[in-house]
């Protein structure tokens, strides 16, 4: 095997990586905010793309307008969803909040279904459809698309998080709910817009992803697990780890294609997460936490 | 402590289900209703009642979608031009959510609750499959509208099949790599049950051509890019790359394919020819070649035989009524209610279920969209690669391929 095609392979790894670490960013922001894994993430990313779909050619808006309506949309459907579904459940019961989201999720496939049919939909590059050639190997530039913007939301993430107030509260509430509410924070409010948030990056990959992909009403499951294994990988709840178990996952899969089998790739990463797991129960770079007797 | 929100939850949440339920899980009836009254001309009395099991919600719904659409047409045609010995057809549509555990439970209470006396079914290989066991202990009459070989391959004297499979598919499209000079080739297939099966064909059929499988690739449906699989078909010194895929993934592999630039041809299957394809690959689509039933170019057939009218005639009135033109899913379920309405015609009013299937089998010669059926006690798919063309994707539209 050639530099060239080992160069290629850590391409696509990277390309499928940074859309795993859009969609684990999602599960990260959720499970700070609440402790649970929100399992219509997915459908975020679904609804990104296909609300872009819809702006484009239903409304017939330019691309980026189109696509600023798909993600705005979803992230209002991210926090109604959590206003009528998850914030009534006041004791904040976990498995509660997880089994709501998984039949949240339900309800959003269902509706998209119904709203815009079964057949997959298409949308235009946003710049163009060519490529970059890397040292012989090739990338898309929507894939430097996909990077950029992946690269943009964890600069606005750190940016959110360290240098605003609404950051501060958000990780005020993500060590010590209680706490936080002392000096005067509304963890409700957190969670709400956490879901906003969660549902905005969702939508981010799906709207970045359609143009090489198409999308559907079915895509959010598959691609849901994928990123609820890289944010596991990564160690949940840190932003920066989410990122990085999404690049080693798609890193994983693409270097199983290469030197194992194509047949197995899904397997094989599955099989390292749960090695790592065992290694290190909170993710390659999570911080350890001991709970204190 | 179940505070008042939680119940207002719970009641938005029943009125999303019940907005949702009526769409995707009821049976819809058509034909006269009860009192009998239609237009002049019209059939009028008991109605026969055929069941069908499609997948109108869940993975295979844009299938399902266009068979339910030709079901309705047809049956109010047939219907406004006096059914069937002076009776209308009554088909019930019940979805089976493209699981199969579903289409054995709505087949159940079809055979159960509603005395269908035949049904057309299901959607997916997997579903008709399944409801073999219903087929069995009801002792109906199935017509399948789903690709898998193993529905006719695995005979079962009631059970018939609509599309064109993987076995006529597979050996005529081998015999026109073979004709183009084609002797090594790469495949690359998805991991559902078109995929495995088209995959399992190939290589039973390839050792009677001059064609070797020099490396074999998957991926999984809903994969966003298959890149890596391409890198290392690259490496190889295939001719050309065969993909067997029904699904969206098939437009990703021919764009990874341009953008990779490779200089060999690629080649699909007969559940490539969606438009959807076209759309989603746009440029990467020129080129592409694939077999599929002649109906997709009419003109295949030549113009003004009996097949070429009957299939323009279709499409111009499918397309007038749903506003796009049927695809070959639509076909396979036009092929199947009018495969088992010209056998009850040849039939005398009153039949049994063994009477309708020996009228199925004794079916010669049928022009129907999907081809011309024969069958045979032992060919229940009933359609040869005579009724196969090979398309080539030009300028975004499916044209005959050299």
């Amino acid at each position: 095997m050639g530099a060239v095609e080992l160069l290629q392979f850590a391409l696509a790894g990277l390309k499928n990586g940074a859309i795993y670490a859009l969609v684990a960013l999602g599960f990260t922001l959720v499970y700070a905010a609440t402790g649970a894994i929100n399992f219509a993430q997915g459908e975020f990313y679904m609804l990104g793309g296909m609300l872009s779909v819809w702006a484009y050619a239903g409304l017939g808006l330019p691309l980026p307008l189109a696509g600023l309506v798909g993600v705005a949309m979803t992230a209002l459907v991210g926090g109604v969803f959590e206003l009528l579904a998850v914030r009534p459940r006041k004791d904040g019961d976990l498995l509660a909040i997880i089994i709501i989201t998984v039949g949240g999720s339900m309800v959003l496939s269902s509706a998209a279904r119904h709203l815009f049919g079964p057949l997959e939909k298409a949308l235009p590059a946003f710049t163009s459809t060519g490529t970059v050639s890397i040292f012989g190997a090739v990338l898309e530039i929507q894939s430097l698309w996909i990077l950029g913007l992946t690269t943009l939301a964890v600069v606005a993430l750190w940016y959110l998080y360290n240098r605003t107030s609404l950051g501060r509260a958000m990780r005020a509430c993500a060590v010590n709910r209680d706490a936080a509410r002392l000096v005067g924070i509304d963890p409700r409010r957190i969670v709400t817009v956490s879901f906003m948030l969660a549902a905005a990056l969702g939508a981010l990959a799906g709207l970045a992803v359609t143009p090489l992909t198409q999308t559907a009403f079915d895509v959010g499951p598959s691609v849901g697990i994928k990123g609820f294994a890289a944010a596991i990988l990564g160690g949940l709840g840190n932003p920066i780890a989410a990122v990085a178990g999404g690049i080693v996952l798609g890193m994983l899969e693409s270097m199983s294609i290469a030197f194992i089998s194509s047949t197995y790739k899904d397997a094989i990463a599955l099989v390292v997460l749960l090695g790592v797991l065992f290694w290190r129960p909170q993710g390659i770079f999570g911080a350890s936490r001991r709970e204190k007797v | 402590m179940a505070g008042a929100r939680t119940y207002f939850a719970l009641l938005v949440a029943l009125l999303v289900a019940i907005a949702i339920v009526p769409v995707s899980g009821c049976a819809l009836e058509t034909g006269p209703g009860d009192d009998g009254t239609t237009e002049n001309g019209a059939a009028t009395g008991e109605p026969y009642r055929i069941g069908a099991v499609l997948s109108l919600s869940g993975t295979l719904a844009g299938l399902g979608e266009p068979e339910r659409n030709t079901l309705l047409m047809e049956v109010e045609r047939i219907n406004e031009a006096g059914g069937v010995h002076g009776r209308p057809i009554e088909v019930l549509i019940e979805d089976d959510a493209s699981d199969a555990e579903n289409a054995v439970a709505v087949t159940s209470r079809l055979v159960e609750r509603e005395n269908v006396i035949a049904l057309i079914g299901a959607t997916g290989t997997g579903g008709t499959m399944a409801m073999r066991q219903e087929i069995d202990r009801a002792g109906l009459v199935q017509v399948s509208v789903a690709g898998g070989t193993v529905i006719t391959a695995d005979f079962h004297p009631y059970v018939f099949q609509t599309p064109w499979s993987n076995s006529i598919v597979v050996p005529f499209t081998l015999s026109y790599l073979e004709d183009q000079g084609i002797d090594r080739i790469a495949l690359i297939a998805d991991s559902g049950g078109f995929a495995k099966d088209g995959v399992e064909v190939i290589k039973q059929f390839i050792d009677d051509f001059d064609i070797e499988i020099v490396i074999e690739e998957s991926f999984n449906p809903g994969d966003a890019d298959m890149t890596s699989q391409l890198t290392k078909i690259r490496a190889t010194d295939a001719e050309a790359v065969v993909m067997w895929n029904a699904g969206a993934e098939a437009a990703t592999v021919a764009k990874n394919m341009a953008a990779l630039n490779f200089d060999i041809p690629l080649f699909g299957s007969h559940g490539n020819a969606r438009v959807e394809f076209i759309e989603g690959a746009g440029e990467a689509a020129e080129g592409f070649r694939f077999a599929a039933g002649k109906v997709l170019v009419p003109e295949a057939y030549g113009v003004g035989t009996p097949e070429y009218e009957v299939a323009t005639d279709f499409i111009a009135r499918y397309t007038d009524r749903f506003g796009k033109a049927p695809d070959t899913f639509a076909g396979h379920a036009y092929d199947a209610l009018h495969l088992i309405v010209e056998a009850m015609e040849r039939l005398s009013e009153e039949f049994t279920s063994e009477e309708l299937r020996d009228e199925i089998e004794a079916t010669s010669g049928f022009v129907g969209i999907g081809g011309t059926f024969t069958f045979s006690p032992t060919d229940h798919n009933g359609m040869t690669e005579d009724n196969l063309g090979m398309y080539e994707i030009r300028n975004g539209e499916w044209t005959l391929a050299d």
